[in-house]
C-alpha cells in the first residue's frame, strides 16, 4: 500500500499539486465534471486514483504507526513537497559561484519565506565560516573603534522584525518582454523573514561616531568582499546587524553568522557575512555601486545610489505554476510589497487593466514586508488577463510598463516594478504576457 | 570629582551634546569588545575612495599589466577585454550608453578610477581573491586603462599618479532621484496599450524544470553521482568547463587520455592534495576546502566518466 502512495505522487507532474478528488465534485455527484477536469491537469482517471485511500476505504496509515520522535532531529518538510525549491536560469550568469538562485513563490504559504527557499545571490560563493572566528571591525571616523565577536554581539540590546529583501535585479530581464515562464522567475529573487539581531545605530552609539560622518561602509567576509556605501541616515533609521532568521541563527547561504539587512533597499545593499563597517565622509563608489546596481538611462546617463525598492505586487495563483485546473469558485491571490512603508491597496484586473476591483489584504500589513492579497474569482473557462496594482502608504501607485519604458527606456536592468499580467487560457493555462 | 573639573565635563557634554551621534554619554555603553588597533585594521581596511585615500605605495606598468593579465584575466575576460563567455566585457562600447544594446565596460562606463583598483585587489582573479601584490594590481589597472584607450603603452600607473587619470564616463551618473514616474489609481474605463505575446522562449519551460525534478525512487549510486554532477556544475566546472588555468575540459577525451593512464586513484589522489603538472595547477580540491574527500573523489569520477 505504501508504494503505491509513492507510484501515485510520482505520477503527478511537480505541479500538479494536491491530489485529493475535488470535494465539491464528490458530494454533488457530478462526477463527469471532476473527470474531465482532472484528464485536463493530466491525472489519471478516477477509477485508478481511488486504490483505497478514499471514504469509505481507511489508508494504510491510519492503521499503522509511523517513525518516532527524533527521526528527524532537525525536521524537514514532506517528501511530497519536493517540487517546492530553490531554482537557477543557467543562461543569467556564467557560473554558479557569482549567481543567483530564486524563491518558489508561488508555494509559499503565509508571508514568512522559509530560510531554506529564500533566493541566493553570492558573488564568490558561501564561506563556510565558524562563528567563533568571525568578527565584525568597526573604524573610521569613531571615537573607539572595536572588534566584535559574536558572543559581543549576543549581550547587545536585540529586535526581530518582520521585512522583505528584494535583489534589485528582481523581474530585470521582462524590460524589453515578457521573457520568463514562471512567477518563480519573474519576481523570485524576494524573500521576506523575520530578522532578528542589533540595531546598527546601538552599535554606531557604542563606538561613537565623530559629527563628520556621513557614510558607513559594509563589507563582507566573503572572497568577494562585498562592499557598498550605507548614508549615515539610513543606518542610524532601520539598519539592522542580523545574527537571526525565522528563528534560527541565519542560513550560510543568507550570511551566517552575521549579516546586515537594510529594510526596503536593495538587497544588495544588505551585506552578508558582514565583518567591517567603515564610517566615513562621502561614498566609496565601489564597483557594485558603480558598474554594477546603477540605472543606465535612455540619453546614456545613469542613476547611483538607487537604493529603494518601490511598490510592487504579483499574482501567484493563478500563475504558470498553479494552473486553473477547473471551473467554478475560486481565490486569485498573490504578494505586495514597498520599501517606502505599508502596503494601503492592491486592486486586481481581470480584463487587462481596464477595470479594476479592490482586494482584500489575508494576512498582516506590515512596513517594508510582503502582504497577501485575494480575491475572489469565479471561472466559467472564459480567458482573462489578471493584474494586480497595489499602492503604499505614500500614495504611490504601482506604474505599467508603458509609463517605466517612457522614463527608463528598457537598459536600466534594476527597479522594474511595473504592474504584471497573466494570461489565462480557456484550458486554465498561464501564460507570461506584457502590454506596450 | 574637583568642582573645576566636574564644570568642564558639563562644558564638554554641552558642545557634544549638539550631535547626538557624538553622545559620549552612550559612547561605550555596554563596554563590549576589544579596541582594534592600527595594526588590525590595516590587515582588513582595504578600501580605496575616488580621492585616493587608502591607497598603498607602488606602481605598475601597462607592459607589466600586459603579461599579468594575460596570466591572470585573460582566461575569463578575453586578451583584449572582450569578455569570454557570460564573464563581463572589460574594454570597448565607448560611445554605446543610449544605444538599443549598450555595452558597460570600465572604459564606457566606469566613473571611477578607485573603483577599478579597488576591485581588482578585493575580489579578483575570481578564483584567488586577495592574492595580488600591491604593485601588480597597479599594472593590471594600467593594463585594462590601456586596453580602454585611456592611457598610452608607456604608461605607469603610481600613487602619485593616480589621480592624473581622468576617467571618460566621470560626469555619467546623477543622484537618486524617483519616484519618477505617476500612475493613478483608475478603478473603471481606465486606459490599456496593446496586448504582447511573447513566447517565453529565453526561460525555463516548464519541461525543462521538471526534467530537474528529483526522483522519488533513486539507488545510492544514483544519488553520489548526482551529487557529483552538482559538484561539478558548481565548483570544477568553472575551470573543467572552460580550460581555465590549463584545466583539461570534460568531455575532450584526447586531452584526458594520457591523465587516465595514471589511473582514477592518481587524478582522485591529485585533486584531493593539489597538483603541479606541466600544463597547469590544480589546488587542492580546486580551492574548495569545505568539499569533503569523498565529493572530490565523486566529482572526478563523475568528470572521467564523460571524459573518456
Amino acid at each position: 500500500m505504501t508504494t503505491k502512495v509513492t507510484e501515485f505522487t510520482s505520477s503527478h507532474s511537480p505541479d500538479s499539486g494536491s491530489n485529493l478528488i475535488p470535494r465539491r465534485a464528490l458530494l454533488t455527484g457530478s462526477l463527469g465534471l471532476a473527470g474531465g477536469a482532472l484528464a485536463a491537469a493530466g491525472l489519471a482517471p478516477l477509477t485508478t486514483r481511488a486504490g483505497g485511500f478514499m471514504p469509505p476505504e481507511v489508508p494504510q496509515w491510519t492503521k499503522s504507526l509511523g517513525p518516532g520522535v527524533l527521526t528527524q532531529p532537525y525536521g524537514q518538510p514532506s517528501k511530497f513537497e519536493s517540487h517546492v525549491q530553490r531554482r537557477t536560469v543557467e543562461w543569467l550568469t556564467a557560473d554558479r559561484i557569482a549567481s543567483i538562485s530564486f524563491t518558489p513563490l508561488a508555494d509559499l504559504k503565509g508571508i514568512i519565506t522559509p530560510s531554506g527557499v529564500m533566493f541566493e545571490r553570492y558573488h564568490a560563493g558561501i564561506p563556510q565560516i565558524n562563528p567563533d572566528h568571525h568578527r565584525l571591525m568597526i573604524h573610521g571616523l569613531v571615537k573607539r573603534p572595536l572588534i566584535l565577536t559574536m558572543d559581543d554581539l549576543a549581550r547587545l540590546p536585540s529586535v526581530s522584525m518582520i521585512r522583505f529583501v528584494e535583489c534589485p535585479a528582481n523581474g530585470g530581464m521582462e524590460w524589453r518582454g515578457a521573457q520568463m515562464d514562471r512567477v518563480q522567475f519573474t519576481h523570485g529573487m524576494l524573500a521576506c523573514c523575520e530578522w532578528t539581531g542589533v540595531l546598527l545605530s546601538t552599535l554606531l552609539e557604542e563606538v561613537g561616531v565623530d559629527p563628520s560622518a556621513s557614510w558607513i561602509l559594509a563589507e563582507g567576509a566573503d572572497g568577494a568582499h562585498m562592499s557598498r556605501s550605507i548614508p549615515m541616515e539610513k543606518a542610524l533609521d532601520d539598519a539592522i546587524v542580523v545574527y537571526g532568521q525565522n528563528g534560527e541563527a541565519l542560513r550560510p547561504e543568507q550570511g551566517y553568522p552575521l549579516r546586515l539587512i537594510n529594510p526596503g533597499w536593495e538587497g544588495n545593499t544588505s551585506i552578508k557575512w558582514l565583518r567591517r563597517l567603515e564610517v566615513g565622509d562621502q561614498p566609496w563608489f565601489h564597483r557594485e555601486e558603480t558598474s554594477k546596481y546603477t540605472d543606465l538611462m535612455p540619453d546614456g546617463r545613469a542613476r547611483e545610489f538607487s537604493f529603494v525598492q518601490e511598490c510592487n505586487s504579483v499574482i501567484t495563483s493563478p500563475s504558470p505554476e498553479k494552473p486553473l485546473k477547473q471551473k467554478g469558485k475560486t481565490h486569485i491571490e498573490g504578494f505586495a510589497w514597498s520599501g517606502r512603508g505599508k502596503i494601503k491597496h492592491v486592486d486586481v484586473s481581470k480584463d487587462g487593466g481596464k477595470t479594476w476591483q479592490e482586494a482584500h489584504f489575508t494576512s498582516m500589513v506590515l512596513p517594508k514586508a510582503l502582504t497577501r492579497f485575494a480575491l475572489e474569482l469565479d471561472w466559467q473557462g472564459e480567458p482573462l488577463l489578471l493584474q494586480s496594482r497595489a499602492v503604499d502608504e505614500t500614495g504611490y501607485v504601482q506604474p505599467t510598463y508603458h509609463q517605466l519604458r517612457d522614463v527608463r527606456g528598457t537598459n536600466s536592468i534594476y527597479h522594474k516594478n511595473a504592474i504584471h499580467t497573466w494570461k489565462i487560457h480557456q484550458d486554465g493555462r498561464v501564460e507570461n504576457v506584457q502590454f506596450v | 570629582m574637583s568642582s573645576l573639573s566636574r564644570l568642564f565635563g558639563v562644558v564638554c557634554l554641552w558642545i557634544i551634546s549638539g550631535s547626538l551621534l557624538a553622545d559620549d554619554h552612550r559612547t561605550g555603553y555596554f563596554g563590549i569588545g576589544e579596541v582594534a588597533t592600527p595594526d588590525q585594521i590595516s590587515g582588513w581596511d582595504i578600501d580605496i575612495r575616488p580621492d585616493g585615500e587608502g591607497l598603498p605605495e607602488g606602481e605598475g606598468s601597462v607592459a607589466d599589466g600586459e603579461w599579468l593579465y594575460e596570466a591572470q584575466c585573460a582566461e575569463c575576460h578575453g586578451s583584449f577585454g572582450e569578455g569570454v563567455g557570460r564573464y563581463p566585457v572589460l574594454a570597448g562600447g565607448q560611445g554605446t550608453l543610449s544605444d538599443g544594446r549598450p555595452t558597460r565596460t570600465v572604459g564606457s562606463y566606469w566613473a571611477h578610477l578607485s573603483t577599478l583598483w579597488d576591485y581588482i585587489h578585493r575580489a579578483m582573479p575570481f578564483t584567488a581573491p586577495e592574492s595580488l601584490s600591491d604593485d601588480e594590481v597597479y599594472a593590471i589597472t594600467a593594463y585594462v586603462l590601456y586596453l580602454n584607450d585611456i592611457v598610452d603603452d608607456e604608461f605607469v600607473l603610481s600613487k602619485a599618479s593616480f589621480l592624473s587619470v581622468e576617467m571618460p564616463n566621470a560626469a555619467g551618473f546623477y543622484r537618486d532621484d524617483r519616484p519618477d514616474v505617476s500612475n493613478i489609481r483608475c478603478m473603471e474605463d481606465c486606459l490599456v496599450g496593446e496586448l504582447v505575446v511573447h513566447s517565453s522562449v529565453m526561460g525555463f519551460s516548464s519541461e525543462q524544470v521538471a526534467s530537474l525534478e528529483p526522483e522519488s525512487e533513486t539507488s545510492a549510486e544514483d544519488e553520489r553521482m548526482a551529487k557529483a554532477k552538482s559538484t561539478y556544475e558548481s565548483l570544477c566546472g568553472i575551470c573543467h568547463a572552460s580550460g581555465i588555468g590549463g584545466a583539461p575540459i570534460v568531455g575532450d577525451a584526447e586531452v584526458w587520455q594520457p591523465r587516465l593512464e595514471k589511473g582514477l586513484d592518481a587524478l582522485i589522489d591529485n585533486a584531493i592534495v593539489g597538483y603541479i603538472g606541466d600544463a597547469g595547477v590544480m589546488p587542492a580540491k580546486g580551492g574548495f576546502a569545505h568539499l569533503s574527500d569523498e565529493d572530490v573523489s565523486s566529482a572526478v569520477e563523475y568528470m572521467v566518466d564523460r571524459s573518456r
